[in-house]
């Protein structure tokens, strides 16, 4: 087994962006090293380097001081190297034991792959998550049908099933319960004494904290300090990992309280009920920023998909005491709702078209026919500027942008529409620190207009530092609400794991 | 995102639903041609169908690894003609077998040309072998610019009345294929297969060799094709530049019926092998049922449209009713 | 970084322009005479007006992603231009009710496309020539194999002969020119056009800001063979005569001239002026490989290589690795 892993110097370009352009990283044997930066800088595309996903454009890996140089994933495999994906390496048409054992599948005299052996040994590797899972697992399950979180698992333990001696977990316990980032942990220091190395990529600061022995930090593509994590804080960490200090200043803090902003009810929901929900009530005031918070995949997007008209649900729906029953985005759109979806590149943007288009997308009947492009044009400037959009120009296209830029060509376009109703889900995954606050000044600003805004956040911080109320959600149900001194980081937390502040005493 | 157990079971019997239409098609059949269990009937039968088969198991494996193969019909097309104008009505054994042989590599070389515009330069499948089936089609019609050329007489009657232990020559082509599919489907070629078809990225991610898989599938194809063609020549004992491009819906057709997703990484080539001897036996059905004969070619087209149709009409309803 | 860039459509032209040059070294070529040259070159563009305007509904659908193709534009033209041909008879009275019903009926097949595709889940290029098929026989079920009729005088006028004597462009051309800008005004003067590029970049976006998807898709290609029956109209007005396959030859070029154009096969960019501009480089190549004398099969084997070269350089789809 190897000893060491170095990065030195390395640069990789994707087109005409930068993704590293010095990125360096030293990983030892039973250590475990926390690669943080913000998004954008450069974190995915190290891990990417490291497992042979991408091809280099300069710098070198050395393996215990060798140069060594991985033209395929398979040859990073061959050398011991497993990740753990973000975006996950799975076939969903193909069952765990398949998707575990995939190009190492046991196979008989006549190349036959040998199903019994490989059953038993998928069932080996997950009796090491066994009691966490929430559906009867076994190796003949199709992936398609598993909730995120065991896919995640399936994920892990796909990496390291071939017993490598340096596992990169990317981003591996976004989806994962507390129960099973503990168990995760465990596995980890055991990993560590079995001479294994440890990669492990997060945005989250209490579990690199538990976790890391080293650290090592990227800001623009470049590796701008590494060390012990013993010896460096949480705010001298995030220091590294911006330039200013600025987007901790969010917080509304003081100026919360527990009145309430404003007596009309905007939005009244109930019995809200779909494959995934499972009654969902509440009642929102005008100029409320509401959060949503709970583990990830407990019905969020789908309460939010299912009010904007995406998925279809049973219950009632009230907007200012009128009911209405959207049955496409289109219904809820002209009714003045907006939503920003979790996966912006997927469902929230036109890559390959320009600002512009993206922008007008919802709004282009409004310019009649033939269509005032030149209004068109001022209408999306002013958008842009008032969000502080960098860019080009208008007429370039939306890939060209970083990743906080583009989130704010998808918030804009609804801007342009004036809505008052603002469904956010998740907007700030994967944006810069920087654009963060800008989003939580916009947020706050556009709630003392008087919008109504429901806001799902994975970032506990956010929702206790930015909403009026939170509702926790667990299995498809509001558990519980928590407003003014019980919002608290403690009860988020208790009540997301499903222990209702009731039910604890 | 959560699928319902119906939906997990029939993911795992994708041949189900042909093995239905299959035998309900097989019941309206018997009332037409009662005799058609007969020794003769039943070899007649399979040796019309055999090239549609042949070109549906290529087409499902192509399918399965996430692709689509326009080209196989004009592949068969350049075997019929080059067997056609290079053997002769007059060639002797010697001439046969060789050609038989050239025909073969002729449809793995075209079926590799495919394979490396679609896997090496990463084209979209569709346009680029419907482009290449310009191409070869445009081949086949040079070969043998009018209808005409052939095999001698006595290897077509040879071919069309040779049935061993009283069973069509075609059942034991189609228990060869179909042992070679069981074999192939449970190695490991077979699980990339099914990756590369699932979730290619993933695939790749996994180190399955993603670009290599896809470009065997066209090569596959492109022998099945070349197969086809063979048994075409065979059947007709003539040559036609046009005979293998309207197969090449019909191939489709039947990789669709027979509970293959057209997205890939779902299904096997058994349920397309049924849903080619379905559709075999639906036009057969048409040349029984007396319809004007203006009427014929509509009937069948509406019929391979109402067939494509008909797994998105089940979801459809499905859908309505839960 | 300064990238080199000539938009598609300018660079289509200038590749017809190039032919045109140096087809005037062949010997049987174009161009050696002047005066020649111009009449031969307003001849191509006058016969580009078919293929563009039969490529225009290709355009649309290829757009709107998704695998966007119809391969039941050729059949379509073949059937309005005998549906016009037989309504007309020669009377100048009758040729607006045709054009009324050409428009309707290639409306109709469309319709049916976009059912299938859109609500049955049908794959776009499977479905389009499931259609070809069927609108096919249709040909046959009322033609029964031959057709009476003729065109009437009005349209020979307006379709085949100049606008003036001494203005020598054909008022076909100029038809196209007007329906160019119409085109524009749909693609990127109107929110139908906007909407059509937002669904053939990504539908799930397109969906969430509020566009109807099934309904533009649907609309798109109702459009398109609208188009493709006005192509058919069109075609019968300068020919003044059909037959059954008058529009099979136009439905490989009409694909080729929107790749040609620079149109994303994979949908969500494009334009009608690059499929003008390509209509013109198809129209060249076929004239010249028939001033060659060059016979059926080469003329196919070229087409399909054009395609191919085409989609090779504009058609990579991204890499497994990067």
């Amino acid at each position: 087994m190897a000893e060491l892993l170095s990065a030195r110097n390395i640069v990789k370009h994707y087109g005409g962006v930068v993704a590293l352009s010095d990125g360096n990283l030293d990983v030892h044997a039973r250590e475990v090293v926390a690669l943080i930066g913000a998004n954008g800088s450069g974190k995915s595309t190290m891990s990417k380097v490291i497992n042979g996903v991408v091809v280099l454009d300069g710098g070198q890996l050395l393996l215990d001081g060798h140069p060594v140089y991985f033209p395929s994933p398979q040859a990073a495999k061959d050398a011991g190297i497993a990740t753990v994906f973000q975006e996950l390496s799975l076939i969903p048409q193909m069952t765990v034991a398949e998707n575990i054992w995939l190009t190492r599948e046991q196979l008989n005299a006549f190349g036959v792959v040998d199903r019994k052996a490989v059953h038993r040994r998928t069932e080996e590797l997950l009796a090491l998550f066994e009691g966490t899972f929430k559906t009867g697992l076994h190796p003949d399950a199709p992936v398609a049908a598993l909730p995120p979180d065991e896919k995640q698992i399936i994920e892990i333990l796909k990496a390291i099933s071939f017993d490598p001696w340096l596992v990169i977990l990317d981003e591996a316990t976004a989806s994962l319960d507390s129960r099973q980032v503990q168990r995760l942990f465990e596995l980890v220091a055991k990993w560590k004494e079995q001479g294994k190395a440890i990669i492990f990529v997060s945005h989250r600061m209490e579990e690199i904290f538990r976790i890391a022995d080293k650290y090592s930090v990227l800001r623009n593509g470049k590796t701008v300090g590494a060390g012990n994590i013993k010896d460096i804080d949480e705010k001298q960490l995030i220091k590294l990992m911006i330039e200013k200090e600025s987007a901790l200043g969010f917080l509304r803090g003081e100026a919360k309280s527990d009145e309430k902003i404003e007596p009309e009810i905007s939005l009244e929901v109930e019995n809200l009920t779909t494959e995934s929900l499972h009654g969902v009530s509440f009642q929102i005031h005008k100029g409320e920023l509401i959060g949503i918070g709970g583990l990830r995949g407990q019905g969020q997007r789908q309460l939010l998909h299912s009010l904007f008209g995406d998925l279809p649900y049973t219950g009632t729906v009230k907007l200012f005491n009128r009911e209405v029953h959207f049955r496409h985005p289109r219904e809820a759109m002209k009714a003045g709702f907006a939503l920003v979806p979790g996966e912006r590149a997927r469902e929230g943007l036109l890559y390959i078209r320009s600002i512009l288009d993206n922008f007008l997308l919802p709004s282009w009947r409004r310019y009649g026919f033939p269509l005032k492009i030149s209004n068109a044009k001022g209408d999306a400037a002013q958008v842009g500027s008032s969000l502080n959009l960098k860019m080009a120009g208008l007429e370039e296209p939306v890939s060209s942008l970083s990743g906080g830029n583009a989130q704010k060509v998808v918030i804009g376009k609804w801007l342009m529409r004036n809505p008052q109703v603002l469904l956010l889900d998740d907007p700030t995954k994967g944006v810069d620190v920087g654009t963060k606050a800008e989003f939580y000044a916009l947020l706050t600003r556009l709630s003392e207009e008087g919008k109504t805004i429901l806001f799902y956040s994975s970032d506990d911080e956010e929702l206790i530092g930015l909403c009026d109320r939170v509702f926790v959600m667990h299995d498809g149900m509001i558990q519980t609400e928590l407003s003014g001194k019980a919002l608290t980081k403690e009860n988020l937390i208790a009540a997301s794991l499903g222990v209702s502040n009731r039910g604890a005493q | 995102m959560k699928q319902s157990r119906w939906d997990v079971w029939i993911g795992r019997q994708p041949a189900l639903f042909a093995l239905i239409l299959l035998i309900l098609a097989l019941m309206i059949n018997l009332i037409f041609q009662p005799n058609m269990f007969a020794r003769e009937t039943l070899n007649s039968n399979m040796r019309v169908f055999l090239p549609i088969i042949l070109l549906a198991v290529g087409q499902a494996i192509v399918i399965l690894g996430g692709g689509i193969d326009i080209s196989v019909g004009a592949i068969a097309s350049i075997v019929n003609t080059v067997l056609a104008t290079r053997v002769g009505l007059d060639g002797s054994p010697a001439q046969l077998w060789q050609f038989v042989f050239i025909s073969l590599l002729a449809g793995l070389l075209a079926g590799a040309i495919n394979g490396f515009f679609i896997a090496y330069l990463r084209l979209q499948p569709i346009i680029t072998t419907f482009a290449t089936s310009f191409v070869y089609a445009g081949l086949a019609l040079f070969i043998l610019p009018n209808p005409g050329g052939g095999i001698p007489a006595n290897v077509v009657s040879l071919y069309r009345n040779t049935t061993p232990f009283s069973l069509p020559l075609a059942f034991y082509i189609i228990a060869i294929v179909l042992l070679a599919w069981m074999y192939l489907s449970s190695t490991r070629y077979g699980k990339f297969l099914f990756a590369v078809g699932g979730k290619a990225d993933a695939a790749y991610e996994t180190a399955v060799p993603v670009t290599w898989v896809q470009f065997s599938t066209y090569v596959i194809s492109g022998f099945m094709a070349a197969l086809a063609g063979i048994a075409i020549t065979m059947l007709s004992g003539s040559g036609n530049a046009d005979i293998g491009g309207p197969m090449t819906l019909n191939s489709i057709t039947a990789v669709v019926i027979g509970g293959n997703a057209l997205s890939g990484g779902v299904g096997g080539v058994a349920g397309p092998v049924m849903g080619a001897i379905t559709l075999g036996i639906i036009q057969n059905i048409i040349s029984f049922a007396s319809i004007d004969t203006w009427w014929v070619t509509f009937v069948r087209a509406t019929i391979i449209v109402v067939a494509l149709a008909a797994p998105g009409l089940v979801n459809l309803i499905r859908r309505k009713w839960s | 970084m300064k990238r080199f860039s000539v938009s598609p459509p300018v660079a289509a032209l200038i590749l017809a322009i190039i032919l045109f040059l140096l087809s005037g070294l062949l010997p049987q070529g174009f161009g050696s005479d002047l005066n020649v040259a111009q009449a031969q070159a307003t001849n191509i563009v006058r016969l580009a007006v078919f293929l563009g305007v039969i490529a225009a509904g290709q355009t649309l659908v290829i757009i709107s992603g998704s695998e966007g193709i119809d391969l039941s534009a050729g059949s379509v033209v073949t059937l309005t231009a005998i549906l016009t041909y037989v309504i007309v008879n020669g009377a100048d009275a009758r040729v607006l009710p045709a054009l009324f019903i050409s428009l309707a009926v290639g409306g109709l097949v469309g319709f049916l496309n976009g059912v299938g595709i859109t609500y049955l889940r049908i794959s776009p290029f499977v479905m389009t020539l499931g259609m070809a098929g069927v609108v096919s026989g249709a040909i046959i079920v009322i033609t029964h194999g031959n057709v009476s009729g003729r065109v009437a005088p009005i349209m020979t006028r307006l379709i085949a002969r100049p606008l003036s004597p001494n203005l020598q462009i054909p008022n076909a051309v100029i038809i196209w020119i007007l329906f160019g800008i119409l085109m524009w005004l749909l693609l990127e003067r109107s929110t139908f056009g906007r909407n059509l590029f937002a669904i053939g970049v990504n539908r799930v976006t397109a969906k969430l800001s509020g566009v109807n998807v099934t309904g533009t898709n649907l609309v798109t290609y109702s459009l398109a063979g609208a188009l493709a029956g006005f192509g058919g109209f069109l075609l019968v007005g300068n020919t003044g005569v059909v037959h059954l396959q008058l529009g099979q030859p136009f439905l490989f070029p009409s694909i080729a001239a929107v790749a040609v154009g620079g149109t994303l096969l994979s949908g969500g960019k494009g334009s009608y002026w690059g499929t003008m501009a390509g209509a013109i480089v198809l129209t060249l190549i076929t004239s010249l490989l028939t001033t060659m004398q060059m016979p059926e099969s080469v003329r196919r084997m070229v087409l399909g290589g054009t395609l191919l070269i085409l989609i090779s350089i504009y058609g990579r789809q991204r890499s497994l690795r990067q």
